[in-house]
């Protein structure tokens, strides 16, 4: 994941207030793919893209030297002659010839790099995606929010990982709302009783704050 | 996540547990080994044809380059022992087979061989009565080195061209190996690296299954060479957070029992308060053991 601090904006409830270290009053926005976006952590995406790429490269690399090798090898043969009888145009013209060989498989070579670097750029994506939307909901559980968890997008990838994330927010979230709502009824009955002012109203800040949290 | 089981702190790395997340890491090795497979079908058909083209045009070419022929030897009339004047006749090569048969029946073969209808009209025609005449074959001077020539300039084409043919299967064979070495390859290096993806995924999902079951123990590292380390740490501060929750809970909640606990000993509670008092205290207790 990102070695820099979560964007500020991202860090939401899901009713449009923004939370944790970052209250804002801007709605929250909705995510969509986006090709800026598509690598959201480059350090475990790029890993794959560079060997996959690499290799692609090689293969593409070699295949296009023994092709020219092959056209070079033909092509000398008659060289020599063609320059013996003054044709020198002609031979000129095979060495061309030969040049567009390398162009093409230099084409190809990229064509099949970006095609692939491209494919797991967007299968990666599918899998960093998740993975940054559970880390969004565990930094907001790190201030103690424990806001409602959202589906991911179609299409995304650990989708078991995430549903076990899921029942373990929502089982957390109820049983603190569970929690709550006996403290606050604890609270509720206490009060009214002489010496437990002071004490209520501090376990009433507290309990509102949990509440808080719990939206 | 495939069926979790117990996970030690001291987990090593096994061939056995590659496949710890079936779904995402097959999905995602398949995905790219066919899309691999599927370009390399496409440029190993390209190479092909191309190869082809190159060796059938590299061969078209060496056999248009023409050799020097081989100069056919001439036959010299040489001095006779009569008076005539030598004359120059041409001859043929002697076909290897009829010089042994033939050498017994000299003047029958050349009896024969004066047939007006003659079907060779290059062979010559020598009529021998009652003289002799000598033949002598000559070769031009450098008819060894023509020879020799010759056959450098077609030994050199065959050899440019099974040289052409080398080259074109070993274009073939380099495309099926490569291939090969690229499928297995991705395949072998599509599972491992998801599997350091899947891998503190699943030590997460234990963690997520006990906190779902009201359990917050210590939270360990993940292995060495593992990924996701990033995203284990926010997994931490996120545990870490609800953890904190639950002991500011428990203090909050004790500070209140202790104060009710003060008061009721100077004015006792109703049976109401008192029951919630219990409540609260149970609670505490509910929260000690999820930490424990």
């Amino acid at each position: 994941m990102r070695n820099e601090p979560l964007p500020s904006a991202i860090v939401t409830n899901d009713t449009g207030n923004t939370g944790g270290s970052s209250p804002s009053n801007s709605p929250r926005p909705k995510y969509k793919r986006k090709l800026s976006n598509f690598l959201i952590d480059k350090k475990l995406q790029l890993r794959y893209v560079i060997v996959v790429v690499v290799i692609s490269a090689l293969i593409a690399g070699v295949l296009g030297y023994l092709i020219y090798q092959q056209e070079r090898q033909a092509s000398a043969a008659l060289d020599a002659g063609l320059e013996a009888y003054g044709l020198g145009e002609v031979a000129q013209d095979l060495a061309a010839k030969d040049s567009a060989l390398i162009y093409k498989m230099i084409a190809v070579g990229v064509g099949l790099a970006a095609i692939l670097a491209l494919f797991l750029v967007i299968m990666t994506h599918k899998v960093a995606g998740p993975l940054f939307k559970v880390s969004m909901y565990f930094d907001r559980m790190a201030v103690g929010r424990l806001s409602v968890v959202t589906p991911l997008r179609d299409g995304d990838m650990l989708r078991d990982f995430f549903d076990t994330f899921k029942h373990m927010h929502d089982a957390v979230r109820e049983r603190q709302s569970s929690d709550v709502g006996q403290m606050a009824s604890a609270v509720e009955s206490l009060r009214g009783q002489p010496g437990l002012e002071a004490a209520c109203s501090t376990f009433e800040q507290h309990v509102a704050e949990r509440q808080k949290l719990l939206n | 996540m495939s069926t979790p089981k117990a996970q030690g702190r001291g987990y090593q790395r096994s061939w056995k547990n590659l496949l710890i997340n079936k779904e995402y890491q097959l999905r995602f090795t398949f995905l790219m080994v066919a899309l691999s497979a599927v370009l390399l079908a496409g440029l190993g058909f390209w190479v092909q044809s191309v190869a082809k083209e190159t060796t059938a045009v590299g061969i078209t070419r060496i056999r248009g380059e023409a050799c020097p022929k081989v100069p056919e030897p001439v036959a010299v009339q040489a001095p006779a022992a009569t008076d005539e004047p030598p004359t120059n006749v041409a001859v043929p090569v002697p076909d290897p087979d009829s010089v042994g048969t033939g050498s017994g029946t000299g003047s029958a073969d050349a009896a024969g061989s004066a047939a007006p209808a003659e079907p060779q009209p290059k062979r010559s025609r020598v009529m021998i009565d009652e003289s002799s005449i000598t033949m002598t074959m000559t070769l031009p001077a450098d008819f060894a080195d023509q020879v020799v020539d010759h056959w450098k300039c077609e030994m050199r084409q065959a050899a440019a061209i099974a040289e052409l043919r080398r080259g074109e299967n070993k274009i073939r064979l380099v495309l099926v190996l490569t291939s090969v070495f690229l499928i297995i390859g991705l395949a072998i290096y599509g599972i491992k690296m998801t599997h350091k993806v899947a891998g503190p995924l699943f030590k997460v999902s234990l963690y997520l299954n006990k906190m779902r079951d009201g359990r917050f123990d210590k939270v360990w590292n993940l292995r060495k060479g593992d990924q996701l380390v990033d995203f284990y740490e926010h997994f931490k501060a996120g545990h870490a957070g609800i953890v904190t929750l639950q002991h500011d809970d428990i203090a909050a909640l004790q500070a209140l029992i202790a104060a009710a606990d003060e008061v009721h000993k100077a004015t006792p509670l109703t049976p109401d308060q008192l029951a919630k008092v219990d409540e609260l205290r149970a609670l505490v207790a509910k929260k000690e053991k999820s930490l424990a």
